[in-house]
């Protein structure tokens, strides 16, 4: 008996050590005896962090009185409880914030310090980069560049004697050709991915404005307007004279992806975050983007579109804020951000980037010309997004478009009534 | 009277974990549904009972909740059939019957995720198992868009709910056949009764305690299912598969309505209460019956 109680309360001793050691180890400790300042690194690339790691000893070389600890969250991790760990100071100094809505929620909350007029802004391409600014201020540099677009197979446009189509005529005839063939034209993952990468390209001329959809969330514009009624039917078109391989909504991303590889399909309604995946399954492939104009040639405004994502910021609340900038000046560098994207495959939104892959190099060939960002990021509620691609889903599925197009400002309305 | 203070502290370790893990998420949840909390920002303001208005307005919850029901029924209906056609057939200790009840149970130790995932590609329409089986058997005019389609979606996830699932209550079943005592089937058979009637007059009443917890059990499940629905559809195509639990998720996580989401799950938690109680209540009249 007496015995147990001993070792019963040797345990409890144990306990209550440990727990004394680990809450030391939570405790704050940027300023360290030695006279380091410790900053830290808080986003959610996970997969980069090895490349990250290498990048942040050359600058602790370069800086030896500056230590970076690098934190990372998983994506969804990171749009839920990012907020509240910038919001005290202790992590974060230097963070990446997602377009769109995190943004709005993070400079609502006035966590990122105005970065307007640094020099580091000058290594950026500017159109690339708008997302991050915001009432004629830069807050954010976004780091990661993606095309949502889709991908062609240039061996099979060879083949066929096409030519990526400048307007709608030319692309329901590219695609006529492809089917009489044999091939699909696109193959398109309507389960899941599919019509929030699509709908972006096909949109962006029926109403070429950044701000189409800002209108719709606030009740200036609906979606049973002309420009989405339009795209509706434009969808509507393809689906009904069999562009898409067959039973495209029960298709899901994997599976689309897999009919282009094998060549079985000369499209892929995705973006260019997947040019290095498809590669690496099918080295022989030729792959190109290109993007539907859904207009007549001489009224397309927009090429293409892009997503600027990864948005760099140095928080408000930091408590070094000097060395949390000189650690953005450095990720800034060109050599800096070749380094990051030669080694993880992204494209970056830097100017003058030597990419040593082919894949990169093909969305680099888009980054003179006229895109526009991401529609589909531009509407801030979650509810409001779906309602937009389901309409699309609705059409597919053998809805009219004016209907599908009611249903969805349906709820949109909703939204707005709240 | 010191034995009573004694018993006390052998439930404080229970009631902490209940404390803490059930019955204070739920309070918070009711508290948070009065508010209008995005679930990051450290502010919100109290909206009284707006979210419950906007929740019964709301089209999309109509049709989670329409979707819900359906979903629940055809799995109740079907996976009690079937697992009690399953139980009837390999009710019998033989050595093939105990391989086919493991053979039968076997999807039920696999995690829903990994059935999601493994349906997913078999419901495949252009790379999928399911409709290049039917190609070869000559049968193109069955083949479909089985997640795609917005009238059957629904139901294909609740094929492979009760594929998953009845294996495990035909376990039930047979635990409930075996149950019944073998003089009462002799004396029946002995007095001439043919095989429905053994079924009719013996097996079942016999069976009802049985199959009072296995349509309780599948009730409960079917209506919170979650897993699946969300790894092979997401809620989609158009809203077809968007059921309570989906909804609930995607306004709090992708939409940052805690308040709403809150309220949603406020709701839900008072369905899933008055299902429980009028089970409760059929299982206990059962009990008495048996």
């Amino acid at each position: 008996m007496k015995t147990q109680r001993t070792r019963l309360a040797l345990l409890l001793v144990m306990v209550l050590a440990l727990t004394g050691v680990l809450s030391a180890c939570g405790g704050g400790s940027d300023q360290a005896a030695n006279g380091k300042v410790t900053i830290s690194f808080l986003h959610w690339r996970g997969e980069d962090t090895q490349t990250f790691q290498k990048i942040i000893d050359a600058f602790e070389q370069k800086n030896p009185n500056i230590v970076v600890d690098m934190q990372t969250l998983t994506s969804d991790q990171y749009q839920t409880t990012a907020q509240a760990k910038l919001t005290d100071g202790s992590v974060g100094d230097v963070f990446a914030s997602f377009p769109g809505a995190q943004f709005e929620a993070l400079a609502k909350a006035g966590l990122f310090t105005d970065l307007t007029g640094e020099s580091l802004l000058k290594n950026y391409n500017a159109n690339l980069i708008e997302a991050g600014s915001k009432d004629g201020k830069q807050w954010a540099v976004p780091y990661q560049l993606v095309y949502n677009m889709p991908i062609y197979n240039k061996a099979i446009f060879e083949q066929y004697g096409l030519t990526p189509p400048k307007d709608w005529d030319g692309f329901l005839k590219a695609c006529q050709t492809l089917k009489d063939n044999g091939i699909i034209p696109i193959a398109f993952a309507g389960g899941d991915i599919g019509p929030g990468q699509f709908m972006n390209t096909m949109v962006m001329n029926n109403e070429p404005s950044e701000d189409i959809f800002t209108k719709v969330e606030s009740g200036q514009a609906k979606l049973t307007d002309e420009f989405w009624v339009k795209t509706l039917t434009q969808f509507k078109e393809l689906n009904d004279k069999g562009y898409f391989q067959p039973n495209s909504l029960g298709t899901k991303d994997p599976a689309a992806g897999a009919l282009f590889i094998q060549g079985k399909a000369a499209m892929l309604a995705s973006g260019s975050y997947q040019l290095s995946q498809n590669a690496k399954q099918n080295p022989e492939l030729q792959q190109g983007l290109l993007a539907p104009i859904t207009v007549s040639a001489d009224q397309a405004k927009y090429e293409g579109v892009h997503t600027s994502t990864f948005m760099l910021a140095v928080n408000s609340r930091s408590k070094h804020p000097e060395e949390a900038k000189k650690f953005l000046e450095f990720l800034s560098q060109p050599d800096i951000a070749a380094q990051y994207a030669n080694e993880t495959g992204q494209n970056v939104t830097l100017k003058d980037i030597k990419y040593d892959s082919k894949e990169l190099n093909i969305a680099q060939e888009w980054a003179d010309k006229k895109t526009l960002f991401q529609p589909r990021y531009t509407i801030v509620n979650a509810e409001n997004q779906k309602a937009v691609t389901n309409s699309i889903q609705a059409v597919l599925g053998g809805a009219t478009p004016e209907q599908a197009a009611q249903d969805a400002q349906a709820i949109i309305d909703q939204q707005i009534g709240r | 009277m010191i034995n009573r203070k004694l018993l006390w502290l052998f439930m404080l370790p229970g009631i902490l974990l209940y404390t803490g893990l059930f019955v204070y998420p739920a309070l918070s949840g009711l508290f948070y549904s009065f508010t209008n909390w995005d679930g990051v920002s450290p502010s919100y303001d109290f909206v009284g009972v707006a979210n419950y208005k906007d929740s019964f307005d709301s089209i999309t919850f109509r049709k989670a909740f329409m979707n819900n029901i359906k979903f629940m029924i055809v799995v109740v209906v079907l996976q009690t059939v079937i697992s009690l056609v399953l139980a009837l057939v390999l009710a019998k200790n033989s050595r093939t019957h105990v391989v086919f009840r493991a053979l039968y149970f076997f999807p039920a130790i696999l995690s829903s995720v990994s059935v999601g995932l493994i349906w997913s590609f078999i419901y495949d329409p252009s790379i999928g198992l399911l409709n290049m089986s039917l190609q070869s058997a000559g049968l193109d005019s069955l083949m479909g868009s089985w997640t795609g389609d917005a009238k059957i979606a629904l139901y294909a996830i609740a094929f492979v709910q009760i594929w998953a699932h009845a294996g495990q209550m035909m376990i039930i079943f047979i635990a409930g056949l075996h149950a019944i005592p073998g003089e009462l089937m002799e004396a029946a058979r002995i007095d001439g009764a043919n095989r429905m009637q053994i079924f009719g007059r013996i097996t079942w009443p016999l069976l009802a305690p049985s199959a009072a917890i296995v349509i309780s059990y599948t009730t409960i499940q079917s209506f919170k299912a979650f897993d699946l629905i969300f790894v092979m559809t997401d809620g989609g195509p158009n809203y077809a598969t968007e059921i309570l639990t989906t909804y609930i998720y995607h306004l709090a996580f992708s939409n940052y309505s805690f308040g709403l989401a809150s309220a949603g799950s406020m709701i839900f938690l008072v369905l899933l209460g008055i299902l429980t109680f009028f089970q409760f209540r059929a299982l206990r009249q059962e009990g008495a019956r048996g």
